[in-house]
């Protein structure tokens, strides 16, 4: 005779969950989150002027996706978005592994690049507005600061974590200098390139958000301080809703090309 | 083929700005088709040697050799298999051990030739176009095995190359590994502190005591009578075989012995 397995309360330390849980826990809390915004409205706790209902900012939202000046805002943010993180990444992923395998490139290099990552991007503002005028220029150059120093570090960590074992066998066969940083680093590298890429990814959105809201006529960030002008807070809110949605569309872009990029790589080993 | 040690000492910087010397006057040559373990107590250096013997590390004083050649750094001419597994992982069974051919500009056909042939000579042709994710820790290292020999060195470098594997895995590394001697008829200079791994894989066996690692013992095991076996169990029974476990065992407390009266 076997017992039936006893119930486990749902607190037990480190223990695992069922998946239909963890999803059902994820939902239920968005749920709270929409009922008690909900409540606040319903019960006249907040002016609407200032906090419209959910139903309005979904409603606003729907009707904005159907007007192409809104469509217009999002390409323009989007297209900011590739443009300064392909020019950061052209510049950061290639120096990030040289940096990584050679110690004097490291030694040259990271002090001056130590010092413009502590240099918050945003305070380059007003310089980068007067060096470039108000077209797109000064926009991607903030995006482009705000990401390129820091991506650089992380690809130097991840390339400098590459097993020295993978390095020293490539030698042991006759690999020369060249041919060890190409058939070994940087592919041993690269699917932590991705990562890093994608952590970087978020950065970027914050740093668009910024850019726009200070000094652009259009994307979402523009959008979103024209309708403060008229006090249209649904609009404003669908606007981070739509920035949130992008964010999270970007992440998961990028771990479905990790998965298809590198099917090699042991999930269970890490 | 011959590898010679000439007086080999290795000094590394120690705390409070001294020296401390990991090894000291140590000699030793290998001659074609040997198996030569190096066997002692953790710390005695004998990784060291081997890495150097690799041109991973430089001797602080006296030569190397290979063939009269001072060695002066990595070669192809001197294969070298890790204790930690080192398949390249974005890489095929087939692709890993294409790997130093690719590297000298081999012709595809011939690299895919010879490949098949280490390849099925690790018994690993069902796992020829398998990423190295899908392998157990013995099927990797024979991976790396096939890839060094593939290469064709004049000497195959194992540092504990079955230290990570299971007690079972072990066994038939040992023994495929005595079976590739046999069959290509190359050189091994193996490191292990395993007295039951170097009593069945050795020709000779160089003992290194330790702090500063220095060789002190050149043992033959004669009870093997000259051959190698290919089972395990084979040489377990020999007679001579339990005397000399329990003489390198001596060897091994004497170490400890000295370790605890320095101390």
């Amino acid at each position: 005779m076997t017992t039936p397995p006893r119930r486990r309360p749902l607190l037990t330390l480190r223990a695992p969950i069922a998946r239909r849980s963890a999803v059902a826990l994820g939902v239920a809390c968005w749920l709270l989150f929409f009922a008690i915004w909900q409540f606040a409205v319903s019960a006249g706790l907040v002016t609407e002027l200032l906090l419209p209902s959910p139903f309005k900012v979904l409603s606003t939202l729907v009707a904005l996706l159907s007007t192409p000046d809104f469509w217009i805002d999002i390409g323009a943010s989007v297209l900011r978005i590739l443009v300064s993180f392909a020019l950061a990444s052209v510049i950061a992923v290639p120096l990030g592994i040289v940096m990584g395998s050679f110690r004097a490139l490291e030694a040259f290099f990271n002090p001056f690049m130590a010092a413009w990552r502590y240099l918050p991007a945003p305070s380059f503002i007003p310089v980068l507005l007067m060096w470039f005028g108000t077209g797109e220029g000064p926009k991607i150059a903030l995006l482009f600061v705000g990401v390129v120093f820091f991506l650089i570090v992380l690809v130097m960590d991840y390339t400098k974590q590459v097993r020295p074992e993978f390095i020293e066998t490539s030698m042991t066969l006759g690999g020369t200098r060249g041919q060890i940083l190409r058939t070994v680093i940087v592919p041993a590298v690269l699917p932590n390139v991705v990562v890093a890429m994608r952590q970087m990814l978020a950065v970027s959105w914050t740093y668009l958000v910024i850019a726009e809201i200070v000094a652009s006529t259009n994307g979402i960030g523009a959008m979103m301080m024209r309708a403060r002008r008229f006090l249209h807070t649904d609009e404003i809110m669908a606007g981070i809703v739509v920035i949130g949605v992008l964010g999270l569309l970007c992440d998961m872009l990028f771990r479905i090309a990790h998965r298809l990029l590198f099917p090699y790589i042991d999930e269970s080993a890490r | 083929m011959r590898l010679k040690l000439e007086r080999i000492g290795k000094t590394f910087p120690g705390p409070k700005g001294g020296t401390v010397e990991a090894i000291r006057d140590v000699s030793f040559e290998v001659g074609g088709n040997e198996v030569c373990v190096l066997l002692g107590p953790s710390g005695c250096g004998k990784s060291t040697i081997l890495r150097m013997v690799a041109g991973l590390d430089r001797p602080s004083s006296g030569t190397i050799t290979l063939d009269g050649r001072v060695i002066d750094g990595p070669g192809r001419d001197r294969g070298m298999v890790f204790q930690a597994y080192t398949s390249f992982d974005w890489l095929t069974v087939r692709q890993n051990v294409e790997y130093g051919l690719r590297l000298r500009g081999v012709a595809a056909s011939e690299r895919r030739d010879r490949a098949a042939h280490f390849i099925d000579l690790v018994h690993l042709t069902k796992f020829a176009d398998s990423y190295p994710k899908v392998l157990s820790g013995g099927m990797k290292q024979r991976v790396a095995i096939a890839r060094t020999l593939a290469n064709d060195p004049e000497i195959l470098l194992m540092d504990e190359p079955f230290g990570a594997l299971d007690a079972e895995t072990r066994w038939h590394m040992q023994e495929l590994s005595i079976a590739i001697a046999e069959e290509t008829g190359k050189t091994i200079l193996m490191v292990t502190h395993d007295i039951e791994e170097s009593i069945f894989m050795a020709d000779r066996i160089i003992f290194l005591s330790r702090h500063p690692g220095t060789v002190a013992a050149n043992i033959v095991p004669a009870f093997k009578q000259g051959r190698r076996w290919s089972r395990k169990e084979d040489v377990l029974e020999l007679p001579g075989y339990a005397e000399l476990e329990r003489d390198i065992m001596r060897l091994m407390r004497q170490q400890a012995g000295a370790e605890t009266e320095a101390a």
